[in-house]
């Protein structure tokens, strides 16, 4: 299993600057938080989303990765928020003591609607940006190298965590621990895997300090970049757009009295 | 060593101190707005602006804090991070798969706070979520502000030297829990309409369905499961300080300074005292 969801292609979409991509999504969150209404967040899915996932060809994976994570959530949320929404008054359906009221299903829709978009543009932008790029587009900008260091490192640590877990797993097993049994039994597994990983990936940090200290990692002089993230003039200009328009659509709402 | 990182950082330090005070004062101002005007909102089932403000408030304050907080880090600590993170997730990701009903996903967070400072326990803690969301769900992104308050909740309460003694862990996890199920409680409400998954959403409809709204039920919901899940991480948290190698845990600055694990060690004191890993 791979650390990152990185769908490496050479589409238009996975060529933009990570920066513009990031503002992009931020917009798109902004936009559809703060007009409440559905059709807004359907709007920025048939316009923006999905056009995007086309065209940069992830789509197949994005429709996969995302119904993962979105079929359980909306599910539970058109259930529980039908049936128990507490301004719900008027009934639609009724079957015994379950009734579903028509406040409770447009509140599902609404957040419900949100959500997708949240999901669907920001598992995008994962499948379209390399971690890496990302981070070293932040760095130019004036973010903490500390903090492209820690998430480029984490993503390759957590294999290396898989594999020494996995052949923790193995030697547990090798001498007699069964995986099967009640919770409870379940959680007593977890001790004889856990401190022996957790102790040698610890154990690791203070090797690894001392080989970054020798290379100036603390130093807070103004480093340059090794490879310098492509970055155009148009896509300057449309950063300051996307922003003009989440101010916008935050402010619409007041304007128009919705509220 | 760390001669580097603190002498040219002066002119930075307000700078970050307003970062960290602005920061705390956002998530803070952003609960008791969202706790304050969460029936009119609701009365006019206009809950949108809530959605914005919670993810808002909570992403801008949980950034600033960690903006602030990263300066003060030593390389010793920034190199542990990575390290605390991947527990964070991999333990996580495992506990989810085996169908245990907590979540043990801030192990890493709690640890590092214990061992470096709150400091480091609120970069350990946002950073898990950013990289969960870049990773496997986008759905915790949301949720960095609680990994952040249970960072700096175990920072603080390392130095009031909770993990001194076993039992006094659980108890200082139950609180951390309670602050955290508080914290995360609009979050679930307002951006995700209490459905975070099948078992606590089933949870929030069964208090909704009791007469309470959803803010109220996504607390309770909260407050089931997390003071619960937050005892049990500091209790592993414990027996993991114990199980560490005494130099490892000698060689962190804030660990000496409040004697957070308790046991006093003369001779290895002097010994890092000698080292030069001393923090100025």
């Amino acid at each position: 299993m791979s650390t990152t969801l990185f769908d490496n292609r050479k589409s238009v979409i996975h060529r933009l600057n990570p920066v513009t991509k990031l503002i992009a999504l931020l917009a798109i969150i902004v936009i559809v938080f703060a007009i409440p209404l559905w059709w807004v967040a359907g709007i920025i899915i048939v316009v923006i989303v999905v056009p995007a996932a086309v065209i940069s060809g992830s789509g197949g994976r994005l429709l996969k990765l995302s119904l993962r994570i979105l079929l359980p959530i909306l599910l539970v949320l058109f259930i529980v928020q039908g049936l128990t929404f507490p301004g719900g008054t008027t009934v639609i359906w009724q079957w015994g003591i379950i009734d579903i009221t028509s406040e409770g299903l447009l509140f599902a829709l609404g957040v419900g609607s949100r959500i997708v978009v949240l999901v669907l543009a920001s598992m995008l932008l994962v499948l379209t940006t390399h971690p890496g790029d990302l981070m070293s587009a932040l760095s130019e900008r004036g973010m903490s190298p500390k903090f492209a260091y820690i998430i480029s490192s984490t993503l390759q640590l957590i294999p290396a965590f898989r594999v020494r877990a996995d052949s923790i797993l193995l030697a547990q097993q090798a001498r007699g621990l069964s995986l099967k049994g009640s919770p409870f039994r379940r959680i007593k597994i977890m001790l004889p895997l856990l401190s022996p990983l957790v102790l040698g990936m610890f154990t690791d940090v203070e090797e690894r300090s001392t080989a970054m200290e020798a290379r100036a990692f603390g130093s807070t002089a103004k480093r340059t970049a090794l490879i310098p993230v492509p970055d155009s003039t148009v896509q300057n200009v449309s950063r300051w757009v996307l922003i003009v328009l989440a101010l916008a659509a935050v402010a619409t709402p007041i304007v128009l009295g919705l509220l | 060593m760390s001669s580097t990182a603190t002498t040219p950082a002066d002119s930075k330090k307000t700078r970050n101190r307003i970062f960290i005070a602005v920061g705390t004062i956002i998530i803070v101002a952003t609960y008791l707005y969202l706790v304050v005007g969460q029936p009119t909102d609701i009365a006019a089932s206009s809950f949108s602006q809530s959605g914005l403000i919670a993810i808002a408030g909570y992403v801008i304050g949980a950034i600033l804090l960690a903006v602030g907080a990263i300066h003060r880090l030593p390389t010793a600590t920034v190199a542990m991070v990575p390290v605390a993170i991947a527990l964070n997730i991999v333990v996580g990701q495992l506990v989810s798969v085996i169908g245990i009903p907590v979540y043990l996903d801030s192990i890493g967070t709690v640890l590092v706070s214990a061992l470096a400072g709150p400091a480091a326990g609120v970069v350990t803690g946002i950073l898990t979520n950013v990289i969960w969301g870049l990773t496997l769900s986008p759905i915790a992104l949301p949720y960095a502000v609680v990994q952040v308050v249970i960072g700096v909740m175990a920072g603080y309460a390392a130095r009031l030297g909770m993990f001194r003694l076993f039992y006094l862990a659980p108890v200082a996890g139950a609180v951390t829990g309670f602050v955290s199920a508080i914290v995360s409680a609009p979050i679930s409400a307002f951006v995700f309409g209490g459905a975070t998954g099948g078992g606590t959403g089933a949870i929030v409809g069964a208090f909704q369905a009791m007469g309470n709204s959803l803010l109220a039920s996504t607390t309770l919901q909260g407050l089931l499961s997390d003071p619960l899940d937050k005892a049990i991480v500091f209790t592993i948290v414990v027996l993991i300080l114990a199980a560490l190698p005494s130099r490892f845990r000698q060689r962190f600055p804030f660990m000496r300074q409040y004697n957070v694990f308790g046991r006093k060690a003369p001779v290895l004191k002097d010994a890092t005292a000698a080292a030069p890993t001393v923090e100025s």
